[in-house]
């Protein structure tokens, strides 16, 4: 007979090894699918990040010196923040696999598993993402830059301390940051009966993924010793978290500045308030919700009061668009990719635009080239996040009704795939942008004329979307590793935005001239036709359901029999 | 010499040779449009689910099609669909190959699949209305179509619900409306039963009976013999992927002597003994 605490132990590891791949949902996968090639591929991301960081502190080092002063604080201080940011907002994706769900509890609960060994299996599996994610995320750059970061004589033993320093710091200021989320979720979860609970989930995700972002990319930077020790700066710095660890890594390293004591102190009260609040909150969130998981169904379906079937095309159309529509207001998956990629773009266009108008750029007397440029990547960014969140699929065996009414040939789903994505994507940015015009009253004609070209690369914009996209939106199942639409996105948004910022003071130009204005779109509308040319031409004969990897290998299904047969 | 008076037999001849031509029209009509499924295998990793399977589901008759689990009953129907391709063999409609125009088949074509996956985001209105978008259906005529048959089968009250709260007997009726909606000359229906209560299945029961007696041709696979002896004329029995039975119910009771439709496909397409089986299963885990 097996001893109690053996198979406890076997208990924990099978559970630990399911709720670890609960992070990633199987039921949208393909059949060839590898769960472990997209925790693979998502550490290779961050690895690939850290080698970036890495790599200033690499040529540092090769010249010899030490990364001291205010450049080291800089890099000291977004060492920390990239990292608690990055965690945090793997927390916030893992949400759902904090607390049990109903699927957990009927298989589990007849099983005879101890409440507290599931719990345990549950934070353990919690925690290995996030985890897995700091570690990916500091490969490099946690080896090579605490190197420059060393203080005192520099040698060997304020080199360990230096490394200890900022591994312990990264790892209190990671854990810091989800038990801080693990908190929240806790409080929620006591505060409000399950089935709402359920439902804010959703809110209180996107509330935090804005939150995380907008803090990363808009916070002041107050690295210096003359904004530490600015009295009007103290509010700022005891509300940032990313200071207060700042202020630990120093104090670890022995090269605290005496302005950052308080802010250590506040790492170290912030840290364990954190973790206690995570640990109560949880503890009584998951004993308290347990029994009445079963008992309760989950969130409460809404009556669809209004009945949205208003006809927007051809019947093809009006089901694409309506289908597209109804799954990204309802889908909470989809939202919370569409709300992150949004989130970050929208951020990153606030970032740059209060970093142009900050920077003395001429003013001109028809629409500013920061409006201009704003417009364009809002343009951009909500139909790349539209077609990201389009290759996510929703409900894979639902998708049989697909197949049985496909009454019409594949080419009408692309016309009504680009359809629903102008329908969707386009014009709600066009009238956005159309209203800000009409409040910051801008000449009409400039107006016109951008409103005239920001429909026409809306459409481009489209058109590359729908490259090789022979789909119909959230119904191809996802192999990890084929799609590289996320990198594509970064690629475009880190890469082009610069190139689009001259885009907007040439469109500057050309707004002041009908005949160049006229051209513009004349080049843009040739565009659009070559792009949808090659679209057509490209474009296969069948809609695709089931994504396959490339035929590189092909199988000969020769299988492997036992001796006996 | 009188002339004789042919009117009589030319009559008897014309009222013979209309009968022929009649005779002839429903015939070969009634041929045109019956499923026919010929030599039609599939397989999984070289493992035949489907094998050398041929049968014919002909207007107006309801053919019921039964097998064990894992028998290859929802691969056959999946084939009939349209929904997975045989390796080998074909299957015709109408005389047609149905790859040949998959379109033009699936206008023709309602399926109630075995499992009842539904997109649980929408509502079982909006569900509905997007399948008859799909079909490409009047929307008016659809629309009418659709709320009638919501009342009929008793969800009307719940059609603006989300389909997530939906029981497993409302979600089949809503996988009936969907295959029915628009007229199909060729029903396959995949366990359609399942999850129905005694009120819906009685329905669904006489339903079946009324389409068939509309010319429709109905393919019916279940589990339930009972419900089948009631309603099909014609049985295919399947036993691990091939057909062992294709008959009448009656004819195969006078030719197996055996009462009941559970008692052939015992014989036909179970092998193991039962009672032994659950002697064995009481004897293992009470070791």
């Amino acid at each position: 007979m097996r001893s109690r605490w053996a198979t406890r132990k076997r208990q924990f590891r099978t559970l630990y090894r399911i709720f670890l791949l609960r992070v990633v949902d199987l039921n949208l996968m393909s059949a060839d699918a590898d769960p472990a090639k997209l925790v693979t591929q998502f550490a290779t991301m961050f690895a690939t990040i850290s080698l970036f960081i890495a790599l200033p502190a690499m040529i540092g080092l090769m010249g010899g010196g030490r990364t001291t002063g205010t450049n080291g604080w800089t890099a000291e201080h977004f060492l920390i923040e990239t990292s608690m940011t990055i965690v945090g907002l793997v927390a916030v994706l893992n949400w759902d696999a904090a607390l049990p769900d109903r699927q957990d509890v009927l298989i589990l609960a007849p099983l005879p598993v101890r409440n507290s060994t599931l719990l345990l299996a549950k934070i353990a599996a919690l925690l290995a993402a996030p985890g897995l994610a700091l570690v990916a995320l500091n490969m490099f750059s946690g080896v090579l830059w605490p190197v420059g970061f060393r203080a005192g004589d520099g040698g060997i033993l304020w080199l360990l301390r230096a490394w200890f320093a900022y591994w312990s710091t990264i790892v209190l200021a990671g854990s810091f940051m989800v038990f801080a989320i693990l908190a929240v979720q806790g409080v929620i979860a006591n505060l409000l009966p399950r089935q709402y609970f359920l439902r804010v989930s959703a809110f209180v995700q996107a509330a935090l993924l804005c939150l995380l972002l907008s803090v990363y990319f808009l916070a002041p930077s107050l690295e210096s010793p003359a904004a530490l020790t600015a009295p009007e700066n103290q509010r700022m710095l005891a509300c940032l978290p990313s200071y207060w660890f700042f202020g630990l890594f120093q104090q670890l390293n022995g090269s605290m500045h005496p302005a950052l004591a308080a802010s250590a102190a506040h790492a170290r009260i912030g840290f364990f308030v954190a973790s206690g609040g995570a640990t109560v909150s949880l503890l009584l969130a998951y004993f308290r919700m347990m029994p009445k998981i079963v008992e309760q169904s989950e969130i409460v379906p809404r009556r669809n009061a209004r009945e949205w079937s208003l006809p927007l095309g051809n019947s093809l159309q009006t089901a694409m668009t309506l289908f597209t529509l109804r799954t990204l207001l309802r889908s909470r998956q989809h939202r919370m990719v569409m709300s992150f990629y949004l989130g970050i773009g929208l951020t990153i266009v606030v970032g740059y635009i209060d970093f142009l108008s900050g920077s003395g750029q001429p003013k001109s007397t028809g629409i500013s080239a920061a409006f201009l440029l704003a417009s364009m990547l809002l343009m951009i960014l909500t139909l790349l996040a539209m077609r990201v969140v389009a290759s996510i699929p929703v409900a894979l065996r639902a998708n049989w009704i697909l197949r049985v009414t496909q009454v019409r040939p594949a080419n009408h789903y692309r016309i009504a795939l680009r359809f629903s994505f102008l329908v969707l994507g386009v014009i709600p940015v066009m009238l956005t942008i159309a209203f800000l015009l009409l409040i910051e009253r801008y000449p009409w004609r400039p107006a016109t004329g951008h409103l005239f070209i920001l429909f026409t690369l809306g459409t481009l914009i489209v058109e590359i979307c729908l490259y090789s996209f022979s789909k119909i939106p959230f119904t191809c199942s996802y192999l990890p590793g084929k799609a590289r639409i996320h990198f594509v996105f970064w690629a475009v948004l880190m890469v082009f935005i610069r190139l689009l910022y001259e885009g907007a003071l040439l469109e500057q130009t050309i707004l002041q001239h009908l005949l160049s204005c006229g051209l513009g779109l004349v080049l843009l509308v040739c565009s659009i036709l070559g792009m949808r040319r090659l679209n057509t031409l490209l474009s296969g004969s069948e809609l695709r359901f089931e994504e396959e990897y490339p035929a590189d290998l092909v199988s000969l299904n020769i299988r492997l029999t036992s001796p006996t047969g | 010499m009188a002339i004789p008076d042919l009117r009589v037999p030319l009559m008897g001849h014309c009222i013979l040779l209309l009968c022929y031509v009649v005779f002839y029209i429903k015939v070969v009509t009634a041929g045109e449009h019956m499923l026919e499924l010929l030599n039609v295998s599939k397989r999984y990793s070289g493992i035949p689910a489907v094998d050398n399977v041929s049968f014919r589901a002909r207007p107006g008759e309801i053919t019921g099609y039964l097998g064990a689990n894992g028998s290859g009953k929802s691969n056959t129907m999946k084939m009939a669909a349209g929904l997975i391709e045989p390796d080998t063999g074909e299957v015709f409609f109408h005389g047609e190959p149905i790859h040949a125009d998959l379109m033009t088949y699936r206008r023709q074509m309602g399926y109630v699949p075995e499992e009842p996956h539904l997109y649980a985001h929408l509502s079982g209105l909006e569900y509905l209305a997007m399948a008859s978008q799909l079909r490409d259906l009047d929307r008016k005529s659809a629309n009418q179509t659709i709320h009638g048959l919501l009342r009929l089968l008793g969800l009307h009250d719940d059609r603006d619900l989300s389909i997530s709260s939906y029981s497993k007997g409302m979600r089949q009726k809503i996988l009936l409306i969907a295959a029915l909606m628009h007229n199909p000359g060729l029903v396959l229906l995949d366990e359609p039963f399942s999850g129905l209560d005694v009120g819906s299945a009685l329905i669904l029961r006489s339903l079946i009976q009324t389409l068939a007696a509309r010319g429709k041709v109905v393919l019916f696979s279940s589990h339930e013999l009972e419900t089948v002896e009631r309603v099909c004329s014609h049985v295919i029995i399947l036993h691990k992927g091939r057909v062992v039975a294709d008959d009448s119910i009656e004819h195969l009771r006078t030719l197996m002597s055996l009462p009941t439709l559970e008692d052939i496909f015992s014989q036909l397409a179970v092998e193991q003994d039962a009672d032994a089986i659950s002697t064995e299963i009481a004897d293992l885990i009470h070791a």
